[in-house]
């Protein structure tokens, strides 16, 4: 007994202490560091989080750099699947960009309407630019779900900047290096979005599911019949965490388990560019006047003069998409009048054909009569009843079989 | 077979190949996630360091495995330093079962390592939820644990392989 406790306690020993002549450090010493380490980054010194920083740049980069093989396959082999889906996603998406391009006019216009009646309620203005960032390292963990950017807080990107893949949302940053980010995607269990959905106007939250969807949690049990399926979920802005109005996803009330799901728009396994929107906080008319009336004037004019270069920017879009329409329709015009005028040049020609046909039938038959009835309409003797050869009275007799007309 | 001629440099980094393909996957989360199959992960790392830290490959540089637990966390989003303590305690457990085995069993170093990463797995889970209060998916680490179980055997049969390759 003593002695198998003995070989249990040198076996313990010698797996932590005993260090073989190749390794530098003991294995004790090593769970030691590593336990420091972790405690370390639980703390928010700077120089922990300095050295965080250049760690997390040249990982993020070496990460970048090694994973180009295995990313180019994965590429190819997404390619492929594209290709042959290629012909009616294109039909697809054509008829969507005809119906999208009439939309976005009248889009801009609500826009520009809604910047107006922000300002004067508001005071300020949230003027967005949006700088377009490649996905470098887009490695999902099991158990995490994020991506690195490559724009961090030179481009002054923040913890809380939203992620757009095209206008839908995608994410937050979550952690800011100098060159690059990590982004939280909504997918991971630990994002929580404030959602209002229509119809209906529900306020719920949607926290992602960790897999490819999001989970409608926090909401009133009298609300949930009002949720119907395929209902549009957008930011409600509640708690500033993410701006108002952006489109996230889908209502899906299809899961078996009863849980009412969101359906992202956005794929994020196929995110190669997205957009931080890097938000500016711009004085509007109302705060300039208070703070400085020698500015107001001025200001005034401008703003004025933007909003109505704003309107006729739209005006002139309108007016060039409906000259683009009327070009369009006098075109077609031009050509059916066209179509028109071969058709009845075509139509002149048959019927000239017809009559020839017919004249041609009439003669045929005149000279196959003629052969049988010539004797009896011809006048031979003097005072025969007959009639000249070559006469219309000659050629109504053969017509008539040799019976002549008084 | 290919055959090297000992301290050449294609030889010396052929035998360097473990730590190398330990820190290509790390940096690059070798897993087949992209293959967008439900719930399907496993963890390669577990699997390589078990079996050469089991080995006793002298190659296998535990401060460098260290070092790949820092990458990977750094990769993946996790705190600094979870990964390094799970590869080193990997390492441990494995170092244990080399010196109490006297003969070499493939079936019992399996079972042996599903407990091993069982528990690791249980430890990264309770550091992460109690201590930095992440939301996580018990169920994604049982998967991720059950596959990493499963594909060790077929790993091994290749590590074998290379060990051979090397002893010749």
């Amino acid at each position: 007994m003593a002695e198998s406790r003995d070989d249990f306690i040198i076996a313990i020993r010698s797996a932590f202490l005993k260090k073989s002549t190749k390794q530098k450090f003991s294995l004790l010493t090593l769970v030691f560091f590593s336990i420091f380490i972790i405690v370390l980054s639980s703390l928010n010194f700077k120089a922990i989080s300095v050295t965080k920083t250049v760690i997390k740049e040249i990982v993020y980069r070496s990460s970048f750099i090694i994973s180009l093989p295995e990313n180019f396959i994965k590429s190819s082999y997404l390619n492929l699947i594209e290709y042959t889906n290629f012909y009616e996603e294109y039909k697809i998406t054509k008829e969507e960009l005809d119906q999208l391009k009439s939309e976005n006019i009248s889009t801009r216009i609500i826009k520009s309407e809604n910047n107006e009646l922000k300002s004067l309620i508001d005071g300020y203005t949230v003027t967005s630019n949006k700088i377009l960032a490649k996905v470098i390292v887009d490695h999902e963990s099991p158990f995490l779900r994020s991506i690195i950017i490559n724009k961090g807080s030179k481009e002054k990107l923040k913890i809380g900047t939203n992620i757009y893949d095209r206008s839908y949302l995608v994410g937050r940053v979550i952690e800011v290096n100098y060159t690059n980010s990590r982004v939280l995607l909504l997918t991971d269990l630990n994002s929580n979005i404030p959602v209002s959905i229509t119809p209906g106007n529900v306020q719920a939250i949607v926290v992602g599911n960790g897999d490819k969807k999001g989970e409608i949690k926090y909401i009133k049990n009298d609300l949930v019949n009002k949720i119907d399926d395929n209902g549009i979920a957008y930011t409600s802005g509640t708690g500033s965490i993410f701006k108002s109005g952006i489109p996230v996803g889908t209502v899906d009330l299809k899961d078996e388990n009863k849980k009412i799901l969101i359906n992202f728009y956005s794929d994020f396994t196929q995110l190669k560019y997205v957009f931080a929107e890097i938000d500016e906080l711009t004085p509007t008319f109302n705060e300039i006047e208070e703070n400085d009336q020698t500015k107001v004037s001025a200001n005034t004019e401008q703003i004025k003069l933007n909003l109505i270069n704003d309107e006729l920017q739209i005006l002139e879009d309108s007016n060039t998409k409906f000259q683009e329409e009327n070009q369009e329709l006098n075109t077609l015009s031009n050509e059916l009048n066209k179509q028109i005028e071969i058709l009845k040049a075509e139509n002149a020609f048959q019927k000239n054909v017809i009559q020839q046909y017919n004249l041609d039938k009439k003669e045929l038959e005149f000279l196959r009569l003629n052969l049988i009835y010539s004797s009896k309409c011809q006048s031979k003797k003097l005072f025969s009843d007959g009639f000249k050869v070559g006469t219309p009275e000659y050629k109504e007799c053969i017509m008539q079989k040799g019976k002549k007309s008084d | 077979m290919i055959k090297f001629k000992k301290k050449n440099t294609l030889y010396k980094l052929y035998t360097w190949l473990p730590i190398l393909t330990l820190f290509i996957s790390v940096f690059n989360e070798f897993d087949f996630n992209y293959l967008n199959i439900d719930y399907f992960s496993f963890n390669f790392p577990f699997i390589l360091i078990f079996y050469f830290a089991l080995k006793e490959y002298q190659r296998f540089d535990y401060l460098l495995v260290f070092l790949a637990g820092l990458f990977n966390d750094t990769v993946v989003g996790l705190p600094l330093g979870i990964s390094s303590l799970s590869y080193i305690l990997i390492c441990i457990f494995a170092t244990y079962l080399r010196n109490i085995t006297i003969s070499p069993n493939l079936i019992k170093d399996w079972f042996y390592f599903l407990f091993i990463i069982s528990l690791i797995n249980s430890i990264n889970f309770s550091i992460l939820f109690l201590f930095f209060s992440y939301e996580l998916d018990i169920t994604l680490f049982i998967i991720n644990n059950f596959f990493t179980f499963l594909f060790y055997i077929i790993f091994s049969i290749f590590f074998k392989r290379y060990l051979k390759s090397i002893d010749d």
